[in-house]
């Protein structure tokens, strides 16, 4: 079967990691579909680059918790993705005649979809994963794989020397041609890091895709299997360089302070830079409510938010509530999460409905914010001055704690 | 609600608008930070499983498209069904408490006549409050009434709506009479809210019988012909906000700061609908001072607000004050300006420095987009 409109290019958006490093924050839910920056999730950065790129055409790839991703982003229409001739297709692992197949990885989520790909009959595929935030003109770079001729094309950031051995490093010589690739290199020869976007030729892609299947000792990863092995074909591969800011929200950490650079008078990343608009699908909600005793202090709050507290330093998403006399300081308050009466909490994630109860303490603000490490609280779960007694365990510091079974279990996630 | 259609008058006027509807009709006046008026109107209908709006338009009504499109945000984009713009007629001339003129109804017959629904509801816009039809076409089915009018009981104003009706009503909650609320200050009435359903049928055949006086207002018909029918009532419970002036536009958009009024009209089960614009979140600097206010998304806040509305994609430089102003949708207010009791239109800046004040009662009201 083939679309009778050939597209030029289509984008396949890798969004079924689990995201395990985010612990309880990612425990029922995708890590695309985690808030960010109060009132977005974080697969609408990659959504509005394709919208601001004029891609029509999205392969959404799920598998891991993907209730909520797929709810969120429906049939594409908060992202104008609702398109005739293509549009936003949501792509879950499926069952054929020889049973069903989990995806196995990156490269074999895309194999497993050549079909759809093959419908649309593109010349260039766009790969690209579903929890970075930044702001990326994907067209200017299909024209640099273009106007190089390329097989495929990998967008790369410089980062500093001591955290190369944290990413996915590229070699490449003076013509921006790639000659290595490392993942993960003890000892990196180059601090180009590998985005984790892709633009490949169809053709290419397609016969390294069928290729790499056929290996069973394969991972079916992109960056461990078929990168090298495409390498080692002699194929065309180029580095793109990326000038701006990019983000992989893979730790709490990491998640904590993008969220907290939002805040800054400069930000590095600019939510409010409507030429490429981040377009997100979020409800229909009142103006924020700020009631007369409210103190708020260089905070970033999100629509349908009550606030009769105070807030500072803080990111505040949409439906939040903030009770009389509650503190909130350092912290980034999820979906509507409920901060009751004379509550504090310091330097802490609040999960999505979760609720922190009248004169409940969360984090430790005896140690300076830099100090002092994150506490999260898993969405959905209840506190109560009680709960918190009773268990004589305090949330301070390196705990995660969550209600589950209605008994308090406090766990270290550790670094 | 497949049985029941609804029609939206907007082919209306405000009695003492001083700007604020110079560049549009009331029914698109912003309100509340991020709604406009007919956004409740709307949303009523929409919350009650009505799928299929015929909305009756003034001659200017570019705002009102530009704000509800093809109806997306109210579920409106239908296959069958859905939102349909009905011009309204006699372009540019108002006629004095005209808010249900049958030629408007009669130019758009084929809608009517189109759309198989047993019932039709039509609603003015006017009004602020959040309901749920359901509960009303159900007592109008059990009362076996011909037509039912939706009042709410409240004590009326010296200065008033002209176009308003109260209503007379015996003891089986029927209308007795239909009379103009001049002069009737100070009473406990039963205020028209300017919705009533009816039988489409029955609709057809008032505009049928009624062919060569197309001057007439629905309202007039039912008071000529009150003996012949059985016109029933059914009473709003909860807020209701009146809008027919500038101060009384004023005097509601303050009262959303009421923690009552904002959970009744805000945080019920019905949420209102409007126009999404995918702005960022807003965001405070280090050192504002904001309390007491509405404040929409997309703003940025360094100055001093308080006791304000601020809508959306506004920005209050450091060191400017607004206290008791509705800031609509992109004005910059820069450094340190001073507004307070100010209606300030859209896309207005006011100069570093300014200081603008007007009487408490009686807001000053700065036009849509001027350099001040």
């Amino acid at each position: 079967m083939k679309s009778i409109y050939k597209k030029e290019w289509i984008a396949m958006l890798l969004a079924g990691g689990q995201g395990s490093r985010l612990g309880c924050l990612t425990q029922d839910i995708a890590k695309p579909a985690l808030s960010f920056g109060g009132k977005y999730r974080i697969i609408d950065f990659s959504l509005s680059n394709c919208v601001n790129s004029n891609i029509d055409t999205v392969g959404v790839l799920t598998q891991y918790k993907p209730s909520l991703l797929n709810s969120y982003i429906g049939i594409g229409s908060a992202w104008d993705l609702d398109n005739a001739n293509g549009g936003l297709h949501v792509l879950p692992p499926f069952v054929g005649q020889e049973g069903g197949r989990w995806y196995k990885g990156t490269a074999n989520a895309i194999y497993e979809n050549i079909d759809f790909i093959n419908f649309y009959n593109p010349k260039y595929v766009l790969i690209i994963s579903g929890d970075h935030i930044y702001n990326m003109d994907y067209e200017a770079m299909l024209a640099y794989h273009k106007e190089k001729n390329a097989d495929l094309t990998i967008s790369v950031l410089e980062v500093p020397w001591e955290e190369a051995s944290r990413f996915g490093i590229i070699t490449a010589n003076g013509e921006d041609q790639i000659i290595k690739f490392m993942e993960k290199p003890v000892q990196p020869d180059s601090n180009l890091a590998s985005m984790g976007i892709y633009i490949f030729t169809w053709s290419v892609l397609r016969k390294a895709l069928i290729e790499d299947e056929g290996k069973s000792e394969s991972e079916n990863d992109f960056g461990k299997n078929v990168l090298p092995m495409l390498l080692a074909q002699g194929k065309k591969l180029f580095t793109y360089r990326f000038q701006g800011y990019w983000q992989d929200v893979g730790t709490i950490e990491s998640y904590y302070e993008s969220n907290m650079e939002l805040l800054k008078e400069q930000p590095c990343f600019d939510i409010i830079d409507s030429n490429r608009p981040i377009f997100s699908n979020g409800e229909i909600l009142p103006p924020q409510y700020i009631r007369p005793k409210a103190r708020i202090n260089n905070c970033l709050v999100g629509n349908g938010c009550t606030i009769l507290g105070e807030i500072k330093n803080s990111v505040v998403a949409s439906g939040v509530y903030v009770g009389e006399g509650a503190k909130v300081e350092e912290s980034i308050l999820l979906p509507n999460a409920k901060i009751m009466n004379n509550a504090k909490v310091y330097k802490a994630i609040i999960g999505e409905y979760a609720k922190v109860g009248a004169n409940c303490s969360i984090g430790n603000s005896g140690k300076s914010a830099r100090q002092a490490e994150i506490t999260v609280i898993e969405g959905n779960s209840i506190l109560t001055e009680d709960s918190l007694n009773n268990e004589k365990k305090s949330c301070f510091l390196q705990f995660r704690c969550y209600l589950k079974d209605k008994k308090w279990r406090v766990k270290s996630w550790g670094k | 609600m497949g049985k029941i259609i609804g029609i939206i008058s907007c082919n209306y006027l405000m009695k003492n608008p001083e700007g604020l509807t110079r560049d549009r009709p009331l029914a698109a006046l912003p309100f509340g930070g991020r709604y406009r008026l007919l956004d409740f109107a709307l949303s009523n209908m929409v919350n009650s499983g009505i799928r299929t709006v015929g909305m009756v338009t003034p001659y200017h009504y570019r705002p009102i498209l530009d704000h509800i499109g093809a109806g997306k945000e109210w579920y409106l984009d239908r296959k069958t069904g859905g939102l349909f713009i009905l011009p309204g007629a006699t372009h540019g001339i108002y006629f004095k408490n005209n808010k249900f003129a049958l030629r408007d109804i009669t130019k758009n017959i084929e809608f009517l006549e189109k759309e198989k629904a047993e019932y039709v509801i039509i609603s003015g816009c006017s009004n602020i409050f959040n309901i749920d039809y359901t509960n009303v076409l159900r007592n109008h089915e059990e009362t076996k009434v011909d037509i039912t009018l939706l009042y709410k009981e409240l004590i009326l104003n010296a200065d008033e709506d002209p176009q308003g009706v109260i209503l007379e009503i015996d003891a089986y909650g029927r209308v007795q009479k239909l009379e103009s609320n001049q002069g009737k200050e100070g009473q406990g009435t039963k205020y028209f809210a300017d919705v009533f359903i009816l039988k489409r049928t029955f609709l057809l055949d008032i505009i049928k019988g009624h062919q060569n006086m197309e001057n007439l207002d629905l309202l007039d018909i039912l008071r000529e012909n009150i003996s012949q029918l059985k016109i029933g009532t059914y009473s709003i419970a909860g807020y209701f906000g009146r809008i027919y002036s500038k101060q009384t536009y004023f005097q509601r958009s303050m009262e959303l700061l009421q923690p009552s009024v904002q959970n009744e009209l805000f945080l019920g089960e019905h949420r209102v609908l409007t126009r999404i614009k995918d702005n960022p979140p807003t965001k405070y600097g280090p050192s504002n001072v904001i309390r007491d206010s509405l404040v929409s998304s997309g703003c940025i806040i360094k100055g001093c607000v308080s006791g304000s509305i601020i809508f959306r994609g506004v920005v209050v430089e450091a060191e400017a004050s607004i206290t008791n102003c509705i800031v609509l949708q992109k004005c910059v207010i820069k450094k340190g300006a001073m507004l307070e009791n100010v209606i300030v239109d859209k896309y207005n800046i006011i100069n570093p420095g300014t200081v603008i004040k007007g009487q408490e009662g009686d807001p000053l009201v700065i036009k849509k987009s001027r350099m001040v």
